[in-house]
C-alpha cells in the first residue's frame, strides 16, 4: 500500500498546480509541482513510478487544467526519461547537486514547452512568464523535495 | 508484488515511446478538433469537481479571513470611502431611472421587441488553467445547476469569459485573455467594431479595427451583440494604451483573482449557428453579420 506513496504524491502535486490561490497573477505562474514530484521519484524510486502511471497523471492534468491533453504527458514523459539515464549522478549525492539537476531540467523543460506551444500558435509566444515561472518552480523545490524526501524515509525507504 | 529487474527493464522500453506517440497523437488531434476531448474532459471535470471543490475550500477561507482582517483595519477609511461613492452613485441612480423612463417611452414608440429575461447562477472558482499557456477557470457549477455552454461569465465589474465546457456539476470559463478567446466589442459612443483577442497577457488587443479610427486611452470597450454569443453593452474594460495599430484593453474585472462568478444566461444560446469552440477559432469567426432577434414572448 504504500508502494502508492509516489504516485499519490505526484496526483496531489498535479492536482495543487490547478489550485487556485486567489492571488493576482499566481496562476500563470503556479510553480511546476507535478515535474517536482517526477524528478524526486525517477531519481529514488523509478518503480513505483512507472511511465504508464506518469501519462495518466500528466494527461488528467492537462484536461483538468483546460490545457491541450498530451503535453503536460509528454513534458512529464521526456523528463522521466532524461533523468532516468542519469540518475546514477544524483543517488547518494547533496541536496545542492540535486537541486543543479532540477533546474536544468526545469531550464529545458520550459523551453521545450515554449517552443511546443509557440509551434501550435504558430508565432513566437512571450517568453517572460516561462522564465518567471521556471525560477519560481526552482525556488520552491528544495521544499517540495524536503516533504517528498521525509515521507519516503518514514513510509518506504530506498529501492 | 515485486517485478523482476529485466521484465520492468522491457516492460519500461516498450511503454515509453508508445506513450509518447499517444501523447503526441493526443496533442495533434486535439489541437486539430477543438471538439475531440470534450466529453472526456467533462467527465474528468465532473469526476474531480468534488475533489478540487474540498482543495480549493481552505484557500478561499484564508482568502476570505483575510479581506476580514484588512476591513477590520481599514474600516474607518473604507467607511469615508463608501459614503462618498455612495453620493456619487445616487446620483447615478437618479440619472438611470431618467433614462430608464425615457428608454421605456422609446420603446413604446419604436414597438421594439423588448429584451429576453436574464437569469444567472452564481458558482466559485474550484480550478484554475496553471500555466503560462492557457488563462481558464473551474467553476463549482454545472448543467445540473442550469450552466450552458455559451453564457457569459462576469463579476460586479464585468465581463470574464464565457462557458466553453459544461459537465453536470463543473463547467469551464474561457477568459477572455485567452490565446483562443475573441468577443466581438464596439468602443462604447462609437460605431467603431472590432473584435477583442486575447494573448495569453493581462491586456488582450482590439483587433479588425478600422484604420484612421481614432481611439484615446480611457474609451469603455463593451460587447457589440455581433454574433450572438453576448448580448451587446456588457461592460468589459477601458484602453489601456494605444501604440501605433496596438490597442491594448485593461478588463474590468481583476481577472487574475476571481473567486466567484456570475453565470448569467440571456437567452442567446439558441442563436449559437455553430459549436462555440469552432465558432471563436482564432479570427475565423462564422459572423454572417446577420442581426438575430431575440425570441418573442
Amino acid at each position: 500500500m504504500v508502494n502508492l506513496l509516489p504516485i499519490a504524491t505526484t496526483v496531489l502535486a498535479a492536482l495543487l498546480s490547478i489550485e487556485p490561490l486567489h492571488i493576482g497573477g499566481y496562476a500563470a505562474l503556479t510553480p511546476a509541482f507535478t515535474l517536482m514530484a517526477t524528478y524526486h521519484w525517477t531519481i529514488y524510486r523509478p518503480d513505483l513510478l512507472p511511465a504508464p502511471s506518469l501519462f495518466m497523471i500528466g494527461t488528467a492534468q492537462d484536461l483538468l487544467s483546460g490545457g491541450l491533453p498530451g503535453v503536460t504527458a509528454v513534458t512529464l514523459l521526456l523528463a522521466r526519461a532524461i533523468v532516468l539515464t542519469h540518475r546514477h549522478y544524483f543517488i547518494d549525492r547533496l541536496f545542492p547537486f540535486v537541486w543543479a539537476g532540477f533546474t536544468l531540467l526545469t531550464g529545458v523543460a520550459m523551453l521545450f514547452l515554449w517552443a511546443l506551444h509557440s509551434l501550435l500558435a504558430a508565432e513566437f509566444l512571450d517568453l517572460r512568464e516561462p522564465v518567471f515561472h521556471a525560477v519560481l518552480t526552482i525556488s520552491v523545490f528544495p521544499v517540495a523535495s524536503f516533504l517528498l524526501g521525509r515521507s519516503q524515509r518514514a513510509l518506504i525507504g530506498a529501492d | 508484488m515485486r517485478i523482476p529487474q529485466a521484465r520492468r527493464a522491457a516492460i519500461e522500453r516498450i511503454s515509453f515511446p508508445l506513450l509518447i506517440v499517444i501523447s503526441a497523437v493526443m496533442i495533434i488531434v486535439g489541437k486539430a478538433d477543438q471538439v475531440a476531448f470534450q466529453s472526456l474532459r467533462t467527465a474528468v471535470m465532473d469526476a474531480a469537481a468534488p475533489a478540487l471543490d474540498m482543495l480549493s475550500r481552505p484557500a478561499a477561507f484564508v482568502d476570505a479571513a483575510a479581506d476580514r482582517a484588512w476591513g477590520i483595519i481599514a474600516v474607518y477609511r473604507e467607511n469615508a470611502r463608501l459614503a462618498e461613492e455612495n453620493e456619487r452613485l445616487l446620483g447615478w441612480q437618479r440619472l438611470a431611472l431618467r433614462l430608464s423612463a425615457e428608454n421605456a417611452q422609446l420603446h413604446d414608440l419604436s414597438k421594439l421587441v423588448s429584451e429576453p429575461s436574464t437569469s444567472f447562477v452564481t458558482a466559485r472558482v474550484i480550478a484554475d488553467s496553471g500555466g503560462a499557456y492557457a488563462r481558464s477557470v473551474m467553476v463549482n457549477a454545472g448543467r445540473d445547476n442550469g450552466v450552458a455552454r455559451g453564457q457569459a461569465a462576469m463579476t460586479g465589474e464585468g465581463l470574464v469569459g464565457r462557458v466553453s465546457e459544461v459537465g453536470s456539476r463543473a463547467a469551464r470559463i474561457l477568459l477572455i485573455t485567452d490565446l483562443n478567446s475573441r468577443v466581438p466589442v464596439i468602443v462604447e459612443g462609437t460605431r467603431q467594431r472590432a473584435i477583442l483577442a486575447g494573448d495569453n497577457s493581462t491586456r488582450p488587443s482590439l483587433r479588425y479595427v478600422d484604420a484612421g479610427t481614432a481611439i484615446r486611452i480611457g474609451d469603455r470597450i463593451v460587447t457589440s451583440g455581433q454574433g450572438g454569443v453576448f448580448p451587446p453593452g456588457l461592460p468589459v474594460g477601458i484602453v489601456a494604451s494605444v501604440d501605433g495599430e496596438t490597442v491594448r484593453v485593461e478588463p474590468y474585472a481583476a481577472l487574475s483573482r476571481v473567486d466567484y462568478l456570475r453565470l448569467v444566461d440571456y437567452g442567446l444560446a439558441d442563436a449559437l449557428p455553430i459549436p462555440l469552440s469552432i465558432a471563436t477559432r482564432g479570427g475565423k469567426r462564422a459572423d454572417s453579420g446577420a442581426a438575430v432577434l431575440p425570441p418573442r414572448r
